[in-house]
């Protein structure tokens, strides 16, 4: 009797060992793709403030970005853009989930400009990227079809690969995998900046050259998502980067007026009627610039650098 | 000893378990939400959630709005509309909007003349209708055709 109950103890206690390992093992790309990726933690602060990792972070799309380049009338420059097939350069978790965001924002910014056909291309790479990460789910077999039949559509599209790209990050946090949906976050917005400082590079606009300037609130959110991880050599450098990037951000003025918003309720829309003015100055985009595309470089090239 | 190891062993699956729950929890609440993102909007391509264990803790993050476009933020906690109170600060920390002076409608629009650089959005559950769960915030944006500046 007291072997058949040791037994069950003994059975009990492989059935728990089995739900831990299930537990840290399921679904995890890191894992899978041979590079590790840290945890991260939920908690709560004193002040009752429920943070992950800190805070919770929002990057604005890159697509609003390139919905801007596409109205102020710059023409479709597709020398800008990452190569698609350069994805095959990407072994590392971390490079493919940065590349992942790069290539996003790329598919936005053809998808304004209505190219079907390079869309397809960088739709082709997204997925692959994306199986690679373990995020299929957000690029699934119906997801695929869907963009697929609307490719020619571009409202469709901008609406089908936000959803898919929400799947994504949906999945990630779920997984509490924030460091893999903060490099991606990370390499879209990267990558519009990329696409704003080019385009006021071939012809000076004021609303893309303020586009640039008003990136630090982003800046600021990505760098303390990004150093939670920081211990980790690739993360560290990274973010050693970005921080190079934001004493420049510092140095940008901007001034914010307060007006009274105005809200329609039978609508529900509010409209906030503030002013804000920005004065960046060519050297201070230049600096930038320079910055921006090191840090690009190194991310859509990790072999050379 | 071998006790203390089956109690470990079983409290450790519980969590397991549990933790399972809540994440499914927040898919379906954030799966919910989204019906709220139209399509005329664009989602951002993010979701923000949090577990809040009762009404007096607050989820917090800050965003930025660029000008002339409209943006749609829909707040969901529970299965049902109206659990989720959101609060929409400026830099300052001076109040923009709130949907608690509106019934908790599960989303809003707002349609954004000048950019302003840091937005600061927080959520509560709403006292009367929920005690504690998963909040979900989602955001959605638009070109906005006729913003005067």
């Amino acid at each position: 009797m007291k072997f058949n109950y040791l037994t069950i103890k003994s059975k009990l206690a492989i059935f728990g060992a089995a739900c831990i390992l299930a537990a840290s093992c399921s679904n995890d790309p890191a894992k899978e793709g041979g590079d590790e990726l840290p945890e991260d933690t939920t908690k709560v602060t004193s002040n009752g403030v429920l943070n992950v990792n800190g805070q919770l972070f929002s990057i604005p799309s890159p697509v609003q970005t390139a919905m801007l380049i596409q109205k102020a009338g710059a023409e479709y420059d597709k020398g800008i853009l990452n190569v698609s097939s350069k994805s095959t350069q990407y072994t590392t978790n971390y490079s493919k989930a940065l590349n992942l965001g790069i290539y996003g924002a790329d598919l936005g910014y053809v998808t304004m400009y209505n190219k079907s056909q390079d869309a397809l291309g960088y739709l082709g790479t997204l997925k692959k990227l994306a199986d690679d990460l373990g995020v299929s789910g957000a690029f699934d077999q119906e997801t695929m079809k869907r963009i697929n039949d609307n490719i020619t559509d571009k409202d469709s599209m901008l609406v089908l690969v936000g959803i898919a790209y929400r799947a994504s990050d949906q999945y990630l946090k779920g997984e509490k995998k924030n460091d893999v949906s903060g490099l991606i976050l990370t390499g879209g917005w990267l990558e519009s900046l990329h696409f704003a400082i080019q385009t006021n590079k071939v012809k000076e606009n004021t609303e893309i050259k303020n586009r640039i300037a008003q990136q630090k609130q982003s800046l600021g959110s990505i760098i303390k998502l990004l150093s939670a991880y920081k211990t980790q050599p690739e993360y560290g450098d990274l973010v050693v980067q970005l921080e190079e990037l934001q004493k420049i951000y510092d140095t940008i003025e901007f001034k914010y007026i307060y007006e009274k918003p105005e809200t329609d309720a039978a609508n529900k829309i509010t409209t906030l009627n503030n002013r804000t003015e920005v004065n960046v100055s060519k050297e201070q985009l230049d600096k930038i610039a320079a910055k921006v595309q090191e840090i690009r470089e190194k991310i859509i090239n990790p072999v050379k650098s | 000893m071998k006790n203390i190891f089956l109690k470990t062993t079983l409290v450790l699956c519980l969590v397991f378990a549990l933790n399972n729950k809540a994440k499914a929890q927040c898919d379906t609440i954030a799966n919910i939400c989204a019906k709220h993102i139209i399509n005329s909007f664009i989602s951002d391509g993010q979701t923000y959630r949090a577990l809040l264990l009762n009404q007096d803790e607050t989820a917090e993050f800050h965003t930025t709005f660029f000008g002339e476009t409209v943006y749609r933020i829909a707040a969901c906690s529970g299965m049902t509309d109206g659990n989720l109170t959101f609060y929409i600060y400026d830099q300052d920390r001076t109040l923009l909007f709130s949907n608690k002076d509106y019934k908790n409608a599960p989303y809003w629009d707002f349609k954004v003349k000048a950019t302003i650089d840091d937005v600061i959005i927080e959520a509560k559950l709403d006292g009367g209708s929920a005690g504690s769960g998963c909040a979900v915030i989602l955001i959605g944006f638009k070109q906005a055709t006729a913003v005067k500046k």
